[in-house]
């Protein structure tokens, strides 16, 4: 929609209005309830929907709005979502509260153009009444469905050239009505749906924001409605003191970084995001122009929503985690996001991938700037994937299956001042569950062949990025698989001169003669038992990779994360010794003098 | 006539509960850390002289020791276990660093990575697959086996995880694997996935059955040693031991999966107080056991603990075999309250017993639950503590208050205690909506069961927080999970993996996999000293709609004999789907009765039944006011006023006391808040309940 919409939903909101006076004794209480009650919606989505993306990867959910629109509280989920879903409930509050809002109703929206993230992630909110009638919060949910009923089974679609193509987009729709459930409006859903494990998924959803709002109910009556609006404009109050308080501390000055996208789908080249940081006293002021413009892109756009979802999510990582997540947090940031950029589309763009890039590279840019002062807290919460490496195909009764991808695997890890890039994913990532073969398999006609750590592909440091995986996978039948290779020649950026991580590098067909590496973006009709190859791109490294302790990178050769060749010629570490004999050691003099050229020939070159 | 004795031990205490001809007996001792099993020893030498015997004559006509052991806890929290390596697929080397993405904080990007138990060079694969439904993909590559297994004998590997794509549907390949191992490394321990945790995902099974191996060497050498002591003592019988699961089973049992034990200290008690529960006509409850540092939450329905097995993390380890499911909370008497960014904290970290509060007069400055609760008038500086053994002291509290709370939030000392006390129960009637989170239980439908040393204290404010009417104390609360210990059964709780369309499951297959593990269970309790015709037992299966990825298990038949299978039928297999859907309504509020459900996995729980200690007493007797002992000045909740004092070693069955009143026991006191009166049943344990006043 458009940028007047945009403002007036990202516009600062004022607090409740109460009679209360709040302790900040009793304002802790209520926040650990608000806290838990979204614990338990979140519980009960994941425990009883039926998509795998849901109940077994966790891409879900839940939050607490006010009546005026502010996050008031949330529970553990992914960061950028959890920032996404107040501007759809937003939307609801701004343009269909006059039209017969009840106690017992209950919503759903998924329009980018209309405050939502992208099409795929639905936002079911229900407003919450106190006795006296008055609304005063909002229990909201927001889920990643597995279809979106666009020209595409999935919902990413390389080639999309407007919202229209991607799926049903809903502005803001009443599923439930005084507690009665439509009947004709989840028809109409479920039937604009491929996937039928759908029609479980929003039943499960409208339950567990039924569940949220008997919980506020309850709320009120313990602690009495005034109470609790007094608490939710107290610790949204006290979340923007402690941001910043913290800010304040912070050298005033600005930060720049540029982030490059390989290309958009169509092969429009090194896609630009740039971000600036500016502080001044306790003003943290994010601005986006700068970014992209280009009209003729096509995929690269990311909704208004997003793109203030993800900034918030890296800035929410570069601050003492025990600062309360709520729209304190908004009211602490000035964020200039420039209409007609990739960081706020004009309508009608598609808006799928788009959340992915260049979503994720606000995050990294905001990271790379600020990294220059807050080294220790400079970590990139980002994937670079490009899009979910999903296989899609149809059973014999034409029901559609998909394996979505987000299966077990490395990529993105990047290590920080002290510690080197572990597990999986970065630590935003820490609650998505990754599929698992076992499962999959049972569900779906794959097999897959492995999935391990490739030597070599963290980025080199004195802090290690954790190396990407390797994933590859037998599919059974005739299926259709997608793929957009956004970090090949752009790969995750090490942070103060440490290097680059390993890129992405995805090969179809592998093992015949048909085998290809995907360039730019594909839409492949793979025959049945084809076989294809994800490398994911490993994290990145911190600080130069010649002050690495050489006793550190001697055990990474023993485990196999790094090669003695690249011991030598990445780190100027000199290993005697043979890994599989595990008898590795340091030469410690040819180590020295050979740091001593590496660097030298190092200095020469940025000279 | 009946001899048990439960022994659970603590990290300061080792408790003892003996049972003879249905009369229980109750014993202390103080741990020893270096080796545990000595004051096992002391203790039993402690009840020997108090039944007049010597040890021998004791042990020897003791039928039955059970014991909790905290040693696997403490093998992976001290992370002093066995060198251990990692057999697994090729392709799949990094699972268990993967962790399927689970990271413990989301926002923290200063959170250090766990110590891996297996690192990169002590993981190695093998070149083999089996599929989903048992086949052989692949087949295993035995030389480059022998290779890998080389590489882990030359790092001086002493416990050997083997842990294959699918194992639990064909596990061929995992036991030609061990046979190797036990060629190449013939000293290694060997942890197969297939008898750890036969089921899928690969990660849990294989994370599972790397702590086993981790763990294996220290419980099994514990319990042999034990073991043996008790023998050359005069014990007979074989030693059994408390599982996470809430049974006991024998310690040849457990040499497969000494993992079992983990956690096993909790589910003493909650197994105990679904008992106490049960004589005393509240079968479903809610247990809180609140001690010094923590606060452990789990609930009982229908007279059973129910065991969870799946997303169970325990020191940064994913551990899924079936464990009573406790949430637990770093709260306590010894957390500590403090002011952080204008916010009352109290909590996890906990002063222990040493300083311990500032109220034990043992040089703690920082101030604790205890002391507010000493503040607010629960506790006195007159009453004995800990069974006696120490008095608090007021000397320093008012100061700590003052210094780290008071001044920081602009309030009196007493107001602090206050707000300290209010932010600890707040605390915990989150952790109780936690545990009860996705679970379908309304707390208001259980009574309250509060244990441990500190749970009494706010037993029924927490029961008033969560619209609970009723509130259990067993006087036996300090030492109730030796206690509980006695109530356990010998059980035997496995499963098979079956993924299948419902109404599709092959009968004979069914049956199959439930013989197979009957005739497992009934070798191992017959080895246990338990006949086959005591043996009874509890048909489960795991259901799932179509795309779900958590099961839930239904009962499809009534309790049986062990090897009775004469139920399996094409209407059970349509009464299980009908349970199913049912349990779904219940637990998520939905069903999808049009869709077919299916079955992911067959269980049974093979268990016997034993003496237990009697919860309920044989007499009645008439209901009459308790006298106090006096009157003391204390904030329950809505401000100081006088409380009734009472001396609970006084105090009989029939006995009844009304608010606002204090019970000091020996080792524990019980808070009548406002609106709730208490009265002691007819076994000497107190029952509160709401009167309805305020």
């Amino acid at each position: 929609m458009s940028e007047e919409i945009n403002q007036r939903l990202a516009a600062r909101r004022p607090g409740l209005e109460s009679s209360a006076e709040i302790d900040p004794v009793t304002a802790g209480i209520i926040r650990g309830s608000f806290e838990t009650i979204c614990f338990e919606m979140a519980t009960h989505l994941g425990r009883a929907a039926s998509s795998a993306i849901i109940n077994q990867s966790n891409e879900r959910n839940a939050s607490i709005i006010d009546a005026n629109g502010r996050l008031a509280g949330l529970s553990v989920g992914i960061p950028q979502l959890l920032f996404i879903s107040p501007m759809a409930v937003r939307w609801g509050l701004e343009f269909q509260q006059q039209d017969d809002w009840g106690p017992g109703d209950l919503f759903v929206g998924n329009d980018p153009d209309h405050g939502g993230g992208h099409l795929p992630d639905y936002t079911v909110y229900a407003p919450v009444y106190t006795p006296e009638g008055r609304l005063l919060l909002i229990a909201a949910l927001q889920a990643h469905q597995g279809d979106t009923g666009g020209k595409d089974p999935g919902g990413f679609s390389p080639d999309s050239l407007d919202i229209f193509h991607e799926g049903l987009a809903i502005p803001g729709i009443k599923l439930v009505h005084r507690g009665e459930k439509r009947r004709d409006i989840l028809d109409l859903l479920i039937r604009n749906n491929r996937l039928p494990s759908f029609s479980g998924d929003i039943a499960a959803m409208i339950g567990a924001c039924e569940l949220g709002g008997r919980r506020l109910e309850e709320l009120f009556a313990r602690y009495g409605s005034e109470s609790v609006a007094a608490a939710v404009n107290f610790n949204i109050d006290e979340t923007e003191r402690r941001f910043r308080a913290e800010v304040a501390e912070w050298p005033d000055g600005a930060y720049e970084a540029d982030v490059w996208i390989d290309h958009d789908t169509v092969g429009n080249r090194d896609v630009r995001v740039h971000v600036t940081c500016s502080i001044e006293g306790d003003q943290l002021t994010v601005d986006m122009t700068g970014s992209d413009d280009r009209p003729e892109l096509i995929n690269v756009w990311n909704t208004f929503s997003n793109s203030r979802g993800y900034a918030m999510a890296q800035l929410a990582s570069m601050v003492d985690p025990g600062i309360v997540k709520n729209e304190g947090l908004f009211n602490a940031v000035e964020m200039i996001i420039p209409y007609g950029t990739i960081v706020q589309p004009p309508p009608n763009k598609p808006a799928a991938l788009g959340a992915f890039h260049p979503a994720c590279e606000i995050g990294e840019a905001i990271c790379i700037a600020l990294s220059e002062i807050l080294p220790e807290r400079a970590s990139p919460q980002v994937y670079k994937l490009g899009m979910p490496n999903a296989v899609i195909g149809f059973d014999e009764q034409g029901q559609m299956w998909m394996d979505q991808g987000v299966d077990v695997r490395a990529s993105d890890a990047s290590a920080t001042q002290d510690i080197d890039g572990w597990g999986s994913m970065c630590s935003g990532l820490g609650n998505l569950m990754l599929a698992t073969a076992e499962d999959a398999e049972s569900r779906f006609p794959v097999i897959n062949l492995g999935r391990e750590l490739t030597i070599d592909t963290g980025g080199p440091g004195r802090w290690r990025g954790q190396p990407g995986t390797l994933n590859v996978k037998k599919i059974l039948e005739p299926t259709t698989a997608i793929a957009w290779m956004v970090s090949v020649e752009h790969p995750l950026r090490g942070l103060r001169g440490g290097d680059d991580a390993g890129p992405y590098g995805n090969r179809f067909n592998v093992g015949t003669p048909e085998e290809y590496e995907v360039e730019g973006s594909v839409r492949a009709q793979l025959p049945k038992d084809a076989v294809i190859a994800y490398q994911y791109g490993g994290g990145a490294g911190f600080e130069d990779a010649l002050l690495r302790d050489p006793q550190a990178v001697c055990e990474d050769v023993l485990d196999e994360y790094v090669s003695l060749e690249a011991a030598r010629e990445r780190y100027g570490v000199v290993l005697t010794g043979v890994v599989v004999d595990g008898d590795l050691a340091v030469d410690i003099g040819a180590t020295a003098k050979l740091r001593k050229e590496l660097g030298a020939a190092k200095a020469e070159r940025e000279r | 006539m009946t001899c048990r004795v439960g022994v659970d031990i603590g990290g300061t205490f080792t408790d003892f509960a003996l049972l003879r001809d249905g009369k229980v007996t109750l014993e202390k001792t103080l741990s020893t850390p270096q080796d545990r099993s000595l004051a096992v020893m002391t203790g039993l030498e402690k009840l020997a002289t108090r039944e007049g015997q010597t040890l021998a004559e004791f042990l020897g006509g003791v039928e039955e020791i059970i014991h909790g052991t905290t040693v696997a806890d403490n093998t992976l929290i001290e992370m002093t276990g066995a060198l251990t390596g990692l057999l697994t697929t090729e392709g799949f080397r990094d699972e268990i660093e993967l962790r399927r993405g689970y990271k413990e904080d989301i926002w923290d990007v200063r959170l250090e990575p766990p110590p891996q138990i297996v690192p990169r060079r002590r993981r190695l694969t093998v070149p083999e697959r089996v599929l989903f439904d048992g086949s052989i993909y692949r087949a295993l590559d035995e030389d480059a086996a022998r290779a890998a297994i080389r590489r882990l004998a030359k790092q001086g590997v002493e416990s050997v995880a083997i842990s294959l794509l699918f194992s639990f549907t064909n596990p061929v390949h995992e036991r030609r694997l061990a046979e190797l191992v036990a060629e190449e490394i013939p000293e290694a321990e060997i942890s197969l996935s297939h008898e750890v945790l036969p089921r899928a995902p690969e990660f849990e099974r294989t994370s599972t059955t790397v702590v086993n191996a981790y763990v294996g060497p220290r419980v099994s050498r514990y319990l042999d040693r034990l073991s043996e002591r008790l023998h050359q003592a005069g014990f007979q019988r074989e030693l059994l031991v408390m599982q996470s699961s809430g049974g006991v089973m024998t310690r040849e049992y457990l040499r497969q999966s000494p993992i079992r034990v983990l956690a096993s200290g909790p589910a003493g008690g909650v197994v105990g107080g679904a008992h106490l529960g049960s004589a005393k006509d509240a079968p479903d409850l809610l247990c809180v056991d609140m001690g010094g540092t923590s606060y452990d939450v789990s609930v009982v329905q229908s007279g059973a603990a129910p065991a969870r097995s799946g997303w169970n993390w325990h020191h940064r380890y994913l551990v899924a075999v079936p464990m009573v499911a406790v949430e637990t909370l770093g709260a306590g008497g010894g957390s500590i309250c403090r002011v952080q960014n204008r916010a009352l904290q109290v909590g996890p970290e906990s002063a222990g017993a040493d300083p311990g509060p500032v109220c034990y007069g043992r040089g703690g400055e920082l101030p604790t639950v205890t002391d507010a609760n000493l503040v607010m008038g629960l506790l006195s500086e007159r009453s004995e503590f800990a069974g006696g053994s120490f008095q608090l002291t007021r000397r320093g509290v008012d100061q700590a208050f003052e210094r780290h709370v008071a001044k920081s939030l602009g309030c009196s000392v007493e107001e602090a205690a206050f707000d300290a006390w209010r932010v600890v129960n707040a605390n915990m009637t989150q952790a109780v909506q936690r545990s009860t989170a996705g679970r379908g239980i309304d707390p208001r439908d259980l009574t309250l069961l509060a244990y441990g040393g500190n749970g009494p204290v706010f037993a029924a404010i927490q029961a008033q927080e969560l619209g609970i009417g009723r509130v259990l104390v067993p006087r036996s609360s300090p030492t109730f999970s030796a206690l509980g210990a006695l109530a356990a059964r010998p059980t035997i709780d496995e499963e098979r993996s079956y993924i299948v369309a419902a109404r599709n499951a092959d009968l004979e297959q069914l049956r199959r996999l439930w013989r197979e593990l009957s005739e497992r269970a009934a070798r191992y309790l017959k080895d246990a000293g338990f006949a086959s015709a005591e043996v009874s037992a509890l048909h489960q299966l795991n259901l799932r709609y179509p795309g779900q990825n958590w099961s839930l298990t239904v009962e499809v038949a009534e309790r049986l004999g062990n090897n009775d299978i004469d139920f399996v039928s094409a209407e059970m297999r349509d009464t299980a789907i009908e349970r199913f859907h049912r349990q779904h309504e219940r637990e998520y509020g939905h069903l999808r009765a049009e869709e077919e459900p299916e079955i992911t996995g067959v269980r049974l729980i093979s268990s016997v039944a034993v003496p237990q200690p009697p919860f309920r007493g044989g007499f009645s007797a008439p209901v009459r006011e308790a006298s106090p002992t006096g009157t003391r000045r204390a904030n329950l909740g809505n401000g100081f006023e006088p409380a009734q004092i009472f001396h609970g070693p006084e105090l009989e069955p029939g006995h009844r006391m009304k608010s606002p009143a204090i019970i000091e026991e020996t080792f524990t006191t019980i808070v009548l808040y406002p609106g709730w009166e208490a009265r002691v049943d007819d076994a000497g344990d107190y029952i509160l309940e709401a009167n309805g006043s305020d």
